[in-house]
């Protein structure tokens, strides 16, 4: 890919798989190995689902705006929605014994596993923004870019 | 997500494949554990060999199928989870819920 994709879907979470190949994809073209990759969709998929549900409120008018970018060093994608945001400073730990038969409640502990840094931004009167970074690994010396032919 | 299901005398066995992700294999599994219980089956295990990831909403699925079945005076058992969800099922501790099992054999006969 060039250095930034931005893409903009309806609220509807039928669209996250969508996201998924297209994330993993890039990643790939990034160089990141296979696992990698899907740890970086898989956290794009927990931030989509975010700003679909608690960010847009399911409401499929609004939107959710995704930007991949890349340099060098780092993969980073921004994921905003334009709804009421949500509140990521009180998730419950997922991991502690009380809540380790809740149904639901990893959506950010998942984002935080994934990739090395996660952000989150308010954005007065617009929304959250969700900020992934992933260190992109050197490839091996010879090796092709991924959906590159040689 | 696909789910087929094999009967063992009094064990189920559910052969999973795909992903558990959510709108699809959450929803998929949900109907088949419940199919089952509402069968009035007590000894279920999921075999996650042919599952290749989950979501969050996937993992929230297999607790709260895990919680249908207690409530109900059923076990669930897991088989076999494959790379990513076995790191996952160790992520989110849920090994410290689930029984797991390697060996299907032994899985059937724990019960």
């Amino acid at each position: 890919m060039g250095n930034r994709v931005k893409i903009e879907l309806n609220s509807r979470i039928s669209y996250v798989d969508l996201l998924h190949e297209m994330t993993e994809d890039l990643a790939r073209r990034a160089h990141f190995a296979k696992p990698a990759a899907l740890d970086l969709a898989l956290a794009v998929r927990e931030a989509f689902i975010n700003a679909v549900k608690h960010g847009n409120g399911m409401d499929e008018n609004k939107k959710v705006e995704v930007e991949f970018e890349r340099n060098a060093v780092w993969f980073r994608v921004r994921v905003r929605d334009e709804g009421r945001g949500f509140d990521w400073d009180h998730s419950p730990d997922p991991r502690a014994e009380v809540n380790l038969d809740r149904t639901s409640g990893r959506g950010i502990f998942f984002m935080k596993n994934f990739v090395d840094a996660v952000s989150f931004n308010r954005r007065p009167g617009k929304g959250t923004e969700v900020v992934l970074e992933k260190r992109i690994e050197p490839p091996a010396r010879g090796q092709a870019e991924p959906g590159r032919s040689q | 997500m696909k789910a087929s299901v094999r009967h063992h005398g009094k064990v189920t066995v559910v052969d999973l494949s795909g992903k558990i992700t959510i709108g699809d294999g959450d929803i998929k599994l949900r109907e088949a554990v419940n199919a089952l219980l509402d069968e009035g089956r007590k000894a279920v295990i999921l075999n996650l060999h042919g599952v290749s990831y989950m979501d969050s909403a996937g993992i929230g699925e297999l607790v709260a199928c895990y919680k249908r079945a207690a409530e109900k005076g059923a076990k669930l058992k897991l088989l076999n989870p494959g790379g990513k969800v076995q790191d996952l099922l160790i992520l989110t501790r849920l090994q410290e819920i689930f029984e797991i099992f390697r060996d299907e054999r032994e899985a059937l006969t724990s019960f």
